[in-house]
């Protein structure tokens, strides 16, 4: 067919207004992940929302660290190093240690015609801080091009041509004790000490080359503990190439000696690559006619129950939607279904709705949407048949509807005339796994990649029997795990010893029964080899109302320790435990979350959890989460106690097209003894709130897509 | 599903490394990748309702557009220069639904855009009715409100202050045939967006071709009517 696409016309303009005008310059990341110069930092800020990753190397130290702008002033990062370490005497060298950071900055004003940007920070901020460091920066633009930046630092930043502390009555730096317990906030440490001026400038060439210099005011004295890093002169040189938004490479020269080398990969939960997704056209509204509108009673005889049902059923799953199950009466249509296909559970509700009005009675006006997981109900949206029809695509549909919706606990329905039937009992599926784990139980990382064979029972859609076995393509036959040195049971340090054999494994193997005890409850049990490292029975109550911002919940459970080859003994270590928490969720707003725990850890160490989530409504996810028992930091060993950041990114975010999977990482601190928990598939909370109000609102603009 | 679950659930990794890295599986528990269809539709009812009608075949030639006025609609958009053959899906009081072979849909109202489906950043609904109006009386002004889907899963809402112009006569040539029409061009402008939109409107007040924005992440739509 010929082409007959006019020719482009001065005329057309399509322009995004004011709102894209206000485009910063790129942000320079630092061979330490943060906004910064090369080894020092900016008092720049990136867009709020942007999570970098960055990976740095030079000689004798490797960086990977991920920072998080949460609020237009604060960022917080996280990462760990790999680095040669003076040893004790000096003359030794430590190679390779493994130490995690985490970093935080705060900016205390806008920059402005006159006034540069101001910022405050702190990096490496837990014992022992191999690059603990404390600063106030200055940061100026010139123009579009050049940013001029200079500051104070202390500790690791106070170490070249320091001088004395401008805040003397802080007191002396303390020296690091190798035999105090790591992981704990330095705070004894900050802005104490010597300080030292520091200062450089970036001027970006073009659009995608930049410079970078600076005078560096951190230094590596020969001492134990430090970093065996050279620095003869404190001048450091680097280039910068921006090959597309989003991407900065860098090359450096170092204290007249040494090359570094980095990548900085940004991206923004504000600003989502897939833009508003790549899903095709949902089935248009069937509205109805006039005549149709006038019939108040559904003619089984021109539509059969049998033909309904069928034709729900492939309308459905045309969408990737289940049914399961359907009560229709005159007036009112309940459907069940579960979703498998969309992140955003009010998309698929919108995309239910929209196929029913192509199949159900006129005379039903009333549609009740159930949306189901593991075989239970979580909720019941009752919207109406004639705002659809009126409302679609026009301004304000979303809203209205929401509106007009009704919100309530399915288990107070009464049961589906037509239930569901089990048209597949068993499935199953074969495909490649790899772990990286960089804060492995042995302190190092840990990769293992090979092949994963997973397998499902449905005997009811409440009671599901489900199993995995993997087998590693890199075997490594580590040592046998060795017996309890301290107080506390090792319950997860000898981790690393498990599934090593290069046999195939037993990852898990269990039964799990979920059900709706009562209105506004949801229940678990899971009995079996729950994990890689326990089996046992493990029970959850959860009590959520619909509507309601908190969740409460109890987790019990009886663990036993598996045997470290992972067949199906329990023979090799002689350790049971009960352990089980009281759980309060709450959804604080403006994209909080916030949850505590509070019972008995796997090593019987009574204690509690505290985390925190970013959560954005696309479902970009940064949250942070706190363990502390009554285990002393001193028994924990490493890292004190167990906290850690995570990061996860839905896959439709990236890719666009429709997904419930996601890619997601833990930066934390390694796997210790206390304050450690079992690994159960299936906890409540996640799977529930997926489709209560609050949740369904965050996406609520996908209910018309 | 529950392989990639489990191993989604097993994968620690440092998500940079994890973003290129895809996995693929094999098994009915895998995910499955065909998008919806709807026009699917009709073959899965057995109940006789009036249903969506099947998408056009890739290629409609000539003769069965020509032969068929009403029927087809060509759509090009423009952003990937990509042409297609609509047909109507759905009507909805006066706005009909197209669909394209690849399972994209434009809703019109007199033929003026009020929605989309299946672009990077669809317009989810429209308020546009003055257009039309603005049109039929040889130009005049016009408010429109449109809705978008914004990265964050919202709805966001521009107001459109437009006028619409008369350009005089201009020929319009599609498919061999060369039609006589009256050019109109709306210029459009809020608070954070502005846009162009251009009309060729036969004798009998029958809109024959259009080129309407969508949005600046989409682009343009070249729409010919027959």
């Amino acid at each position: 067919m010929q082409r007959e696409v006019l020719a482009t016309t001065s005329a057309l303009a399509l322009m995004i207004g004011n709102a894209g005008l206000a485009q910063d310059a790129a942000i320079n990341y630092s061979l330490f992940g943060t906004p910064g110069l090369l080894e020092m930092p900016t008092a720049q800020s990136a867009p709020e929302g942007t999570l970098a990753g960055s990976l740095a190397y030079q000689d004798g130290l490797f960086q990977a660290k991920a920072t998080f702008q949460l609020t237009p002033r604060l960022s917080l990062s996280a990462g760990y190093a790999i680095v040669d370490l003076y040893d004790d005497p000096t003359t030794e060298i430590d190679e390779g240690a493994f130490e995690r950071s985490f970093d935080l900055q705060y900016r205390l004003n806008n920059e402005t015609a006159y006034l540069p940007a101001f910022a405050i920070g702190i990096r490496d901020a837990f014992t022992p801080g191999r690059f603990a460091s404390e600063y106030i920066v200055a940061s100026k633009s010139i123009g579009d091009d050049l940013v001029v930046t200079g500051g104070i630092g202390w500790g690791a930043m106070g170490l070249r041509d320091g001088f004395d502390n401008p805040f003397p009555g802080l007191g002396d730096r303390p020296v690091f004790d190798d035999a105090d317990s790591e992981g704990q906030l330095g705070s004894d440490f900050w802005f104490r000490g010597d300080a030292a001026a520091f200062g450089g400038l970036t001027y970006q060439v073009n659009d995608t080359w930049g410079l970078v210099a600076e005078y560096s005011s951190i230094d590596y004295p020969e001492e134990p503990g430090r970093p065996a890093l050279d620095a003869e002169s404190p001048f450091n040189f680097g280039v910068t190439y921006r090959p597309r938004p989003g991407m900065q490479l860098s090359l450096a020269a170092l204290h007249g000696s040494e090359i570094a080398l980095s990548g900085s990969f940004t991206l923004n939960a504000n600003d989502r690559p897939s833009m508003s997704g790549f899903e095709k056209a949902p089935a248009p509204i069937n509205a109805r006619t006039a005549a149709q509108l006038r019939e108040d009673a559904w003619d089984r005889g021109a539509l059969p129950p049998a033909g309904l049902r069928a034709a729900t059923e492939a309308l459905l799953k045309i969408e990737g939607l289940t049914l399961r199950g359907l009560d229709v009466t005159d007036t009112t249509a309940r459907v069940r279904y579960s979703n498998s296909r969309y992140r955003s559970q009010a998309q698929a509700m919108g995309r239910v709705a929209r196929m029913m009005t192509q199949v159900m009675p006129a005379s039903v006006d009333t549609f009740i949407l159930e949306p189901e997981a593991r075989g239970i109900p979580l909720a019941s949206v009752t919207v109406s048949r004639r705002d659809l029809e009126q409302l679609e695509n026009r301004p304000g549909a979303a809203a209205a509807v929401l509106d007009r919706a009704e919100f309530n606990d399915a288990a107070a329905n009464k049961p589906l005339q037509d239930g569901p039937d089990i048209p597949e009992r068993f499935s199953w599926g074969l495909g490649p796994y790899l772990t990286i784990d960089p804060f492995s139980s042995d302190g190092s990382i840990a990769v293992d990649t090979g092949l994963s064979l997973s397998a499902r029972y449905v005997i009811t859609p409440q009671l599901v029997v489900s199993g995995a076995i993997t087998q590693s393509v890199l075997p490594a036959d580590k040592d046998d795990p060795s017996p309890d040195t301290d107080d506390i049971p090792n319950v997860r340090s000898d981790g690393g010893a498990y599934g090593d054999d290069g046999v195939p494994v037993l990852q898990r193997l269990t039964g799990a029964h979920f059900g709706r005890p009562a209105t506004n409850l949801y229940s678990r049990i899971t009995a079996g080899y729950l994990e890689r490292m326990y089996g046992g029975v493990s029970t959850e109550l959860l009590w959520k109302p619909v509507e309601s911002r908190l969740g409460i919940g109890a987790e019990l459970n009886y663990a036993v320790k598996r045997d470290s080859d992972m067949a199906f003994g329990f023979d090799e270590f002689d350790y049971n435990v009960v352990t089980g928490h009281v759980s309060a969720y709450y959804d604080l707003g403006n994209g909080y979350h916030t949850q505590l725990d509070v019972g008995r850890y796997l090593a019987g160490d009574w204690g509690a959890t505290v985390s925190v989530d970013r959560e954005y409504d696309n479902g970009v996810r940064v949250g942070a989460y706190v363990t502390q028992t009554e285990i002393s930091y001193d028994d924990f060993g490493d890292g004190s106690y167990n906290k850690g950041v995570r990061i996860s990114i839905p896959r439709d975010f990236l890719m666009g097209t429709p997904n419930r999977s996601g890619y997601g990482t833990t930066i934390r601190t390694r796997v210790g003894d206390g304050g450690a928990r079992l690994n159960v598939d299936g906890r409540l909370y996640g799977i529930v709130r997926d489709a209560h109000k609050s949740d369904l609102t965050d996406t609520w603009g996908r209910f018309w897509r | 599903m529950g392989a990639v679950l489990e191993i989604r659930h097993s994968i620690r990794a440092f998500w940079l490394g994890l973003s290129v890295f895809a996995l693929t599986a094999c098994g009915s528990l895998r995910e499955e990748g065909t998008g919806a269809q709807v026009t699917e539709l009709a073959t899965s009812l057995i109940i006789g309702q009036t249903t969506a009608p099947a998408a056009p075949a890739a290629s409609v030639s000539r003769d069965e557009i020509l032969n068929n006025p009403g029927k087809y609609m060509r759509v090009n958009t423009r952003d990937i220069d990509r042409w297609d053959t609509m047909v109507q899906a759905a009507q909805n009081g006066s706005r009909v639904t197209w669909v394209d072979t690849e399972n994209n849909t434009i809703t019109l109202e007199n033929g003026v855009i009020v929605a989309t489906r299946g672009l990077p950043r669809d317009l989810m609904g429209a308020e546009v009715g003055q257009v039309w109006a603005a049109i039929r009386a040889g130009g005049g002004n016009a408010q429109r409100t449109h809705e978008f889907l914004t990265d964050g899963d919202q709805i966001s809402r521009e107001l459109l202050q437009c006028r619409i112009a008369q350009q005089g006569a201009d020929t319009v040539q599609r498919l061999g045939q060369t039609l006589e029409s009256t050019r109109f061009e709306e210029k459009c402008e809020g608070e954070g967006l502005q846009l162009t939109n251009i009309y060729w409107v036969n004798r009998s007040g029958r809109l024959l071709r259009s080129l309407q924005a969508i949005s600046p992440d989409a682009g343009y739509l070249q729409l010919d009517v027959f």
